[in-house]
């Protein structure tokens, strides 16, 4: 069931299910009015929230049945809604809660139909593009609204300075809507106001020194303005200025009642961070979100000793400001140095101050395999994204040549890992087989060209994994009809995986229901599929403030280029009869002379 | 007032037990006043039954061993008790499917609402 994990396994879970089967199964139950009057409302809601994720809400005509016992409707993102819907909508007693997020069939003359609901408390209008000021206008006789979320409307600066007869506002979401500074001055009287979102408006240096006339607001998001000067705001604990320019924030140190404890400044650039920080009470900083922004160094960290999420990801930071976070590392939970000029040494330089670090990303680093003995020394890490390094899964002994230990395996001594990326990555041959030792992994990422049937067949031991990425690999198709999954394994990514037939792909599949296979051969990739080792970012970072920030993913790559084209045919055939399991070194063999024929 | 002694496939060995051992079974009795007589093991499914039967103080349930619903039909009931013992099949690893027609899941919702679980 999407989203009802209440409910799931109990008898109630499995009467949703069954309610929502089919639309004949609707069709049967929907016509018994006085029962579903009856329904208490969270149960009603789950219903509707099934049916509606399931799309088998085939008529607005069907909403009416759900009229006295709904509070929360959840539409986003379906764009057949519109005016008749919301005329239904508009006849529910009791809602209190209103998603129309994405929905582009609503318009401002449908919104007519929510006029005067006195229930309403929360509604979202995100990106419905269609709706401007006149439709804002039947919204503002709801007096009853406390959340309202219109970012990406169609709304001018008038518009916004409508919204200041909704006295009973906390949260107002105007992200990307040209919110001037009278319009903002405007909407001063909303005195209840704890969250406001002004990402991309139009608020200058002066217009924002209206903010200290919200007593209550701790939410504040500025991204993508022109603001340089932030005055004093005393009550705010959560701060959004990414991509803007800062040249001062002014906190008043001591300020016992809110301090400061989120800051995220993306791709910002500070005129002097070092001043800037100097005059902020940061001492009680938990999270930090510093990534592609102009800072290079680190001194203001040594302020922060409660600092738990640290994001550097693409700064100019080096070796040098690594002990500044090892000093302020004691209950540091996140960290992310990708992209960073950080090395191996930097890492050693952490070893025994990070204690309570779980998370710890350093892909596009040039660290090496000296940096995997450091990291085996973090006793509390869960996640470890090593991709795109310098890491090769081996190392020799204090350079006798002869002594080769395999770096990987040391990692076995972290108990609590789950998640591992050594997607393209130096790894190669025996350097695999050390994979096997860590049976403690959850998730484990791996995209390499060396990657064949022997190193698969190794992995079936570890018996914890759920997620497998096996990404431009050369596996055969023997090689995967072969595979013993480990039991826990639910998804299982082949991408790139050029060998592979479709038909061998679709076998596996029917021999392993239970594990979801991603593979070019069969069908859409979507998109998101990819749960990302580090993926559990900033949360309120949302992904319009993000735009533009997101390397143009691989994963969006549907196409699917045929590597069988570098080969000349006499190769192919000779790929086609050589040995399985010594394909590896053989493979090694073939691939540079198949490049140099094209 | 009709005794309907219920359980799923294997309503003699509830009565041979009813028999020897008193206090092993309850009586479920539902709005129409059928009742129901199933193993107390499996009415402890339900949190509702649970709490009433066990908890102490002397509620009528849990001398008596038994429950009436008078706002449960005794079809919704009759579904439930074969929940019952589904899920305790279920839980010793008898993997099968429960079920539910959809004529009545607006009702049975309800009621395992109310009886938690």
């Amino acid at each position: 069931m999407d989203g009802d994990g209440e409910f799931v396994g109990g008898l109630v879970g499995k009467c949703i299910e069954a309610a929502s089967a089919s639309a004949r199964s609707v069709e049967k139950w929907r016509r018994q009015r006085r029962t579903l009057e009856h329904l208490p409302s969270f149960l009603a809601d789950a219903l509707l929230r099934c049916i509606i994720r399931r799309r088998l809400l085939r008529y607005p005509s069907w909403l009416e049945t759900f009229k006295n016992s709904v509070e929360n409707v959840d539409l986003r993102g379906e764009n057949y809604v519109g005016a008749e819907w919301l005329a239904y909508l508009g006849a529910f007693r009791f809602l209190r809660c209103l998603n129309l997020a994405d929905c582009k069939g609503v318009n401002n003359s449908a919104l007519w139909f929510l006029a005067g609901m006195d229930s309403l408390k929360e509604l979202d209008l995100s990106r419905c593009s269609k709706v401007s000021d006149s439709g804002i206008k039947h919204v503002l006789s709801i007096h009853s609204l406390e959340k309202l979320h219109i970012s990406e409307i169609g709304l001018t600066s008038e518009g916004v300075s409508l919204l200041s007869s909704l006295q009973n506002l906390k949260l107002l979401d105007l992200g990307g809507i040209p919110v001037t500074d009278k319009a903002l001055c405007s909407l001063q009287v909303l005195t209840k106001l704890d969250y406001l979102d002004l990402w991309g408006s139009k608020i200058s240096n002066k217009g924002v020194t209206i903010l200290v006339m919200f007593p209550k607001l701790n939410f504040l998001n500025l991204a993508w303005t022109n603001v340089t000067k932030l005055p004093y705001l005393p009550s705010i604990t959560s701060l959004n200025m990414s991509n803007c320019m800062i040249s001062s924030i002014y906190y008043a140190k001591n300020s016992m009642n809110s301090p400061l404890s989120e800051l995220l400044v993306l791709g910002t650039t500070f005129t002097d961070a070092d001043e800037v920080f100097s005059c902020m009470d940061i001492s009680y900083m938990k999270l930090l979100d510093v990534s592609r922004s102009s800072i290079c160094n680190l001194h203001f960290l040594v302020k922060m000793d409660m600092i738990e999420h640290l994001d550097l990801s693409f700064c100019g930071i080096t070796d040098d400001s690594v002990e500044y976070i090892a000093k302020a590392g004691k209950s540091l939970k996140y960290l992310n140095a990708s992209n960073t000029k950080l090395t191996s040494d930097g890492v050693g330089a952490l070893v025994g101050r990070l204690i309570n670090l779980e998370t710890l990303c350093l892909s596009n680093t040039d660290i090496n395999d000296a940096a995997l003995s450091y990291i085996a020394l973090m006793p509390s890490l869960r996640v470890t994204d090593l991709s795109h390094t310098k890491i090769k899964g081996f190392a020799y002994e204090s350079g006798h040549h002869v002594e080769k230990s395999f770096s990987l395996s040391l990692l076995q001594n972290l108990s609590r890992l789950e998640s591992l990326n050594l997607e393209d990555t130096l790894i190669k041959d025996e350097a695999f087989v050390s994979l096997a030792f860590l049976k403690q992994l959850r998730c484990l990422y791996l995209k390499s060209d060396f990657l064949s049937d022997v190193y698969l067949h190794n992995l079936s031991p570890l018996s914890n994994l759920k997620f497998l990425g096996f990404r431009n690999s050369v596996l055969t198709d023997t090689g995967l009809l072969y595979f013993m999954p480990p039991k826990a394994l639910r998804m299982l990514d082949l991408r790139g995986s050029w060998l592979l037939t479709k038909d061998t792909v679709l076998s596996f599949c029917k021999q392993y229901p239970q594990i979801e296979v991603t593979h070019e051969s069969i069908g859409m990739i979507r998109p998101d599929r990819n749960i990302s080792a580090c993926s559990s970012g900033t949360s309120q970072t949302s992904e319009a403030r993000c735009k533009g920030f997101n390397k143009p993913s691989e994963n969006c790559k549907v196409t699917f280029i045929d590597e069988r084209i570098k080969y000349s045919r006499e190769e192919m055939l000779q790929l086609q009869l050589s040995p399985l399991s010594t394909l590896a070194p053989h493979h090694r063999h073939m691939l540079p002379k198949g490049l140099r024929l094209e | 007032m009709k005794l309907v002694s219920f359980a799923v496939g294997r309503s003699t060995c509830v009565q041979q037990r009813s028999r020897t051992m008193e206090g092993e079974t309850v009586k479920l009795i539902s709005a129409e006043g059928f009742e129901f007589v199933i193993d107390k093991k499996a009415a402890m499914v339900s949190q509702t039954i649970r709490n009433m039967l066990t908890s102490p103080g002397g509620f009528a349930e849990s001398q008596l061993g038994q429950v009436t619903f008078p706002e449960i039909s005794t079809p919704i009931l009759e579904k439930i008790c074969q929940y019952f013992y589904w899920s305790l099949d279920y839980a010793s690893g008898k993997e099968t499917e429960f079920h539910i027609e959809p004529e009545i899941t607006l009702e049975l919702m309800m009621a395992a609402n109310y009886l938690h679980t």
